[in-house]
């Protein structure tokens, strides 16, 4: 079969197109930004060669470009250790509850999940809104005025609120993932441990848990790249502010080049912006595969 | 089929009543917080603008101003965008899924030397942002006049679609038996036989799981259509809310009835395909 | 299939295209994306009026908010995708970078002479000696106001010293208005409010520029004060909108005109609040201006006018109808001034007859306009790099959503300037 399975022709058929379309609209791409990274070009108009100064800017002489990493660490722990655990135990309620009931809240929690991030953005937008939004009217009824403040503005609030409305669009998701991982524990062990009288918080903790392993290192890893990629909602909304404590790096980069006309300053940023996504990811996925040979 | 489903979560008698009560009031709770933003904004798309600031908590639309939805129909340019949308979704996704289904036949089925590193090549995909190519994409792209042209996107939502479908496919096609090609192979079917007609309706389900999820991705994306797109003629559904802002800035009414129109494609999608969200989601949890 | 049903229409376009020949298509951009009223139903007509001088030629325009238009010419400058006419702005931060790139024809100067311009106002869009663009507003900095609201909060006496526009902010609270408005969002307005102070305290308005010229500091005790009265009057004297920060032009415009706001800090060419169809005949009945306040112990004096040639035109030099495109450049400002006055849209760069008619707004702002006794030009932000109009808004958001110190953000605004002047 080495014939049907072995074939040169139709795997260079097969893996070509794609592999391709990737080089084209990827690797290249990233060629140029690495070109134009050593540059000072403004995006228009003459530009010098500068080396690596903005790569020296960047990492010793720019606060933002820190700020917006640490955005990304704050936005990740507090998917990983907020929305991950809430989503796991509704997930958990889900399937203790009738087939029926359970597939209705599952479709009503994933709604966010399918739109656009420009709806559900302007969607929060006009609901933190502090003359008409509903959030601020709620509390100025219930009497808690103090607390109505200017949500997307207010330095105390602004990174909390842009980060809810992130993790409120991707708790559809993390309960999916969640749920369906639930539903492929076998009967038989929790059976097993039921018999072995174990209560169901030691089902859960000792039996549950640790088969679902897997998957909840997958959506963990599936959390780190989406939280150092948030742009949108974002550029969006605070577009970074107020100052620039809701800055991150894909905002940032925009901005550089396209606001300050710092072309190539923003191309480096882009190229650093790999280099951390790349090296994140695999730093996690390594510490998962190692946990999971412990296992 | 499994096993929580029958184990009951509350098995003291007098508490359990209380405890199912508990239950579900908890998960309406939730059920609220994540539709009731969008139920708000449709409420106001059907008032005047000036309800929306008018001292009630909620107004409710008594007397419903339709006509809020023939302005953003008209002047949100509705149509012209949902038909662009549709163009360049519909094609990247075709492709997208095609290609991607390719490379997953070779890579799990078929034996070669570099098959490792493809795979792990198709895998960087998943990582590297989109947005690292929104710069340099400018000058490369516009070497080939792709700059505000459907195909300078369709490219690029072929290529960050990929690699997740790939792996999607990928861990559907591993299960398959390979008897399967080998006896049509010995009919004397060919390759694009031989995937088409055998292979595809094995894997109707991660097709389908695929198709959907492409799609929503590729029709939701706003940033790279917002940047590489300069004639309006050419603009998707995102951008009509964005059209808004500047031109009804002090329309409100309008503004929300342009986003529930921008936000009902994917809706009513959803609620015809959501048992292939979920499967794609049980396929990208467990192999992901 | 679809992508061929695609093909094949789009091919029928271009074969019709073609046989319909000759005709002319200019591609505009501009700021005003509101098209059925003011500025923008003018540039409509104007439009309408060239197509129908001009038989074959086709208009298509392309309107963003201020902000997002500022950065598409950007990314168009990038991708050489300009437009063949659009709107800009005459300043070292914009329209500089552009001319230094050729991206824009240069124009006969005495073509433009003719068209009744205030002094100043082309001088402002000349670089190396060449006219590069038209100006078309003439730029003041004032705060509008609501009467009635005014009215209705018992305020009879306009401020005219910053203490006493402070002072007013409880009346209107306790009313539930929002005592006064602004873009805070784009910053902008704000960094022009912060020139508008050093000059108040100063009486000195070249100080930005020297400082730029580093013949002085930006950390020097006039800007630092200045900084200080700015982040006074954003963060603690309870006057501006709650989310002033995240509130950008249309939204904060539009809590004046909606009536949940006194007053409203802005340029001279929102003149068309008085007129704007999208809000009430009550709002525009009692909308007016009044001159920025002074400081009680400041040098400047109130009829110190912070004034400038800012909007502008200009022709795209990769056009491939660039005769045409200054042919509209000639249209528009033979046009302009009568059509934006006619309608009281805008504060056009050129002269205008008085006319009784004219909105208490616009008979507010002539005024202004009139008593100045010294002008300002251009604020700081664009008198220098892209890069340090960047630093400046960025620093001006921090002052303002105090999260640093006045001290701190002379500091910046130095820091910036400093390394603008190397790249010069």
């Amino acid at each position: 079969m080495n014939r049907l399975f072995g074939n040169r022709t139709a795997i260079a058929f097969l893996v070509l197109p794609g592999v391709a379309i990737m080089v084209f609209a990827l690797i290249v791409p990233i060629g140029f930004s690495f070109y134009f990274s050593l540059t000072d070009w403004a995006g228009f108009g003459a530009f010098n060669p500068v080396g690596a100064a903005n790569y020296k800017e960047i990492l010793t002489a720019d606060p933002v470009f820190w700020r917006s990493l640490v955005n990304a660490l704050i936005l990740m722990a507090v998917t990983i250790f907020i929305q991950n655990p809430v989503a796991f135990a509704l997930a958990a309620l889900l399937a203790h509850i009738s087939q029926k009931a359970s597939q209705i809240f599952r479709s009503i929690f994933f709604v966010p999940a399918v739109l656009s991030v420009v709806v559900i953005t302007k969607l929060w937008v006009n609901i933190f809104n502090p003359t008409y939004g509903i959030l601020n009217k709620l509390l100025r009824l219930a009497g808690l005025k103090s607390l109505a403040v200017s949500w997307l503005s207010n330095p105390h609030t602004a990174l909390g609120s842009v980060i809810w409305i992130i993790i409120w669009q991707g708790f559809g998701w993390a309960l999916l993932f969640y749920y369906t991982g639930l539903m492929t524990v076998p009967k038989e062990i929790e059976e097993a441990a039921v018999v072995d009288g174990a209560s169901w918080p030691q089902t859960y903790t000792r039996i549950i848990l640790p088969y679902m392993f897997p998957v909840i290192s997958s959506v963990i890893v599936i959390d780190v790249i989406s939280s150092l990629k948030q742009m949108e909602m974002i550029y969006l909304s605070t577009d970074g502010g107020p100052g620039q404590l809701t800055q991150f790096i894909a905002v940032y980069l925009y901005q550089k080049a396209f606001v300050a006309s710092q072309y190539g300053y923003g191309n480096a940023l882009s190229i650093l912006f790999v280099v951390v996504a790349v090296g994140i990811t695999v730093l996690v996925q390594r510490l998962f595969r190692s946990e999971g040979e412990i296992q | 089929m499994n096993a929580l489903t029958k184990t009951p979560l509350f098995d003291r008698s007098a508490g359990k009543r209380f405890g199912k009560f508990a239950l579900y009031a908890f998960l309406v709770v939730f059920a609220i917080l994540q539709v009731f933003p969008l139920l708000w904004v449709f409420d106001y798309s059907i008032q005047k603008t000036g309800d929306l600031f008018g001292p009630e908590l909620i107004k409710l639309p008594l007397v419903p101003v339709w006509h809020n939805y023939a302005r953003a129909w008209v002047d949100g340019k509705i149509l012209r965008y949902f038909i662009n949308s549709s163009i360049v979704v519909v094609s990247s996704v075709l492709i997208s899924t095609v290609v991607s289904f390719c490379l997953a036949y070779a890579t799990t089925r078929m034996v070669w030397k570099l098959r490792t590193l493809a795979a792990g090549f198709i895998g960087l995909g998943m990582v590297i942002p989109i947005h690292t190519t929104l710069l340099p994409n400018f000058i490369w792209f516009n070497v080939f006049g792709l700059i505000n042209t459907h195909v300078g996107l369709i490219i690029p939502y072929i290529a960050f679609t990929l690699s997740f479908n790939t792996l999607l496919f990928a861990g559907q096609l591993k299960t398959l038996p390979r008897s399967m090609e080998e006896s049509a192979f010995l009919d004397g079917a060919r390759y694009p036989k031989i995937l088409a007609s055998v292979i595809a309706p094995m894997a109707a389900p991660a097709i389908v799981t695929v198709l959907v999820m492409t799609f929503l991705t590729n029709w939701n994306e706003f940033i790279m259509a917002n940047t590489y797109l300069s004639t309006d003629d050419l603009r998707t559904l995102p951008f009509s809310i964005i059209r808004f802002q500047g031109q009804y800035s002090s329309d409100y009414a309008v503004q929300f009835a342009c986003m529930t129109l921008v936000a009902l494609p994917p809706l009513v999608l959803y609620f015809f395909f959501s048992r292939w969200i979920m499967s794609g989601a049980t396929a990208g949890a467990v192999k992901g | 299939m679809k992508r061929i049903a695609a093909l094949l229409v789009a091919t029928l376009c271009l074969a019709t295209g073609i046989y319909a020949q000759a005709k002319v298509t200019l591609k505009m951009g501009d700021n005003l994306p509101d098209r059925t009223s003011t500025w923008g139903a003018v540039v409509e007509q104007i439009n309408t009026e060239f197509k129908a001088a001009n038989p074959g030629t086709e208009i298509v325009t392309e309107s963003y908010p201020d902000q997002p238009y500022q950065q598409k010419i950007k990314i168009y400058a990038t991708a050489k995708q300009l437009p063949d006419v659009f709107k800009y702005w005459s300043f070292t931060s914009l329209l500089k970078p552009l001319v230094d790139g050729k991206f824009v024809v240069p124009l006969n100067m005495a073509d433009f002479k003719k068209y009744g311009y205030i002094p100043g106002a082309l001088e402002s869009n000349v670089y190396g000696g060449k006219l590069y663009g038209i100006p078309v507003s003439a730029d003041m900095w004032v705060v509008y106001y609501n009467k009635k609201l005014f009215a209705d909060a018992g305020v009879t006496k306009l401020p005219t010293t910053i203490d006493e526009l402070k002072a007013l902010a409880p009346a209107f609270t306790a009313k539930g208005i929002i005592p006064m408005v602004t873009d805070g969002k784009d910053a902008w307005p704000l960094s022009i409010t912060f020139d508008q102070l050093a000059w108040r305290i100063s009486g000195d308005q070249t100080l930005p520029q020297k400082a730029l010229d580093r013949k002085i500091k930006f950390t020097d005790p006039v800007f630092v004060q200045a900084a200080k009265e700015l982040q006074d009057l954003t963060t603690k004297a309870g006057l501006f909108q709650d989310d002033l920060m995240v509130s950008d032009y249309g939204a904060s415009r539009n809590l004046f005109g909606q009536g949940k706001a006194a007053m409203y800090l802005m340029g001279s060419w929102e003149l068309g609040l008085g007129s704007d169809a999208n809000f009430s005949d009550e709002f525009r009945a009692n909308v007016d201006a009044f001159k920025f306040p002074i400081l009680k112990n400041g040098k400047g004096k109130t009829d110190d006018l912070f004034a400038w040639y800012g909007g502008n035109y200009v022709v795209s030099a990769s056009s491939k109808s660039k005769d045409l495109g200054v042919k509209y450049l000639q249209f528009y400002a033979q046009r302009f001034p009568t059509l934006a006055w006619a309608s009281q849209a805008c504060f056009p760069a050129q002269k205008v007859e008085p006319r009784s008619s004219d909105t208490p707004v616009a008979k507010s702002l002539l005024k202004i306009a009139a008593d100045a006794k010294a002008t300002s030009g251009t604020a700081c932000l664009d008198l220098s790099t892209p890069q340090f109009k960047d630093d400046n808004q960025n620093a001006i958001r921090e002052l303002c959503s105090g999260l640093i110190t006045p001290e701190d953000f002379c500091q910046k605004l130095d820091a910036s300037a400093e390394k603008a002047s190397k790249q010069k």
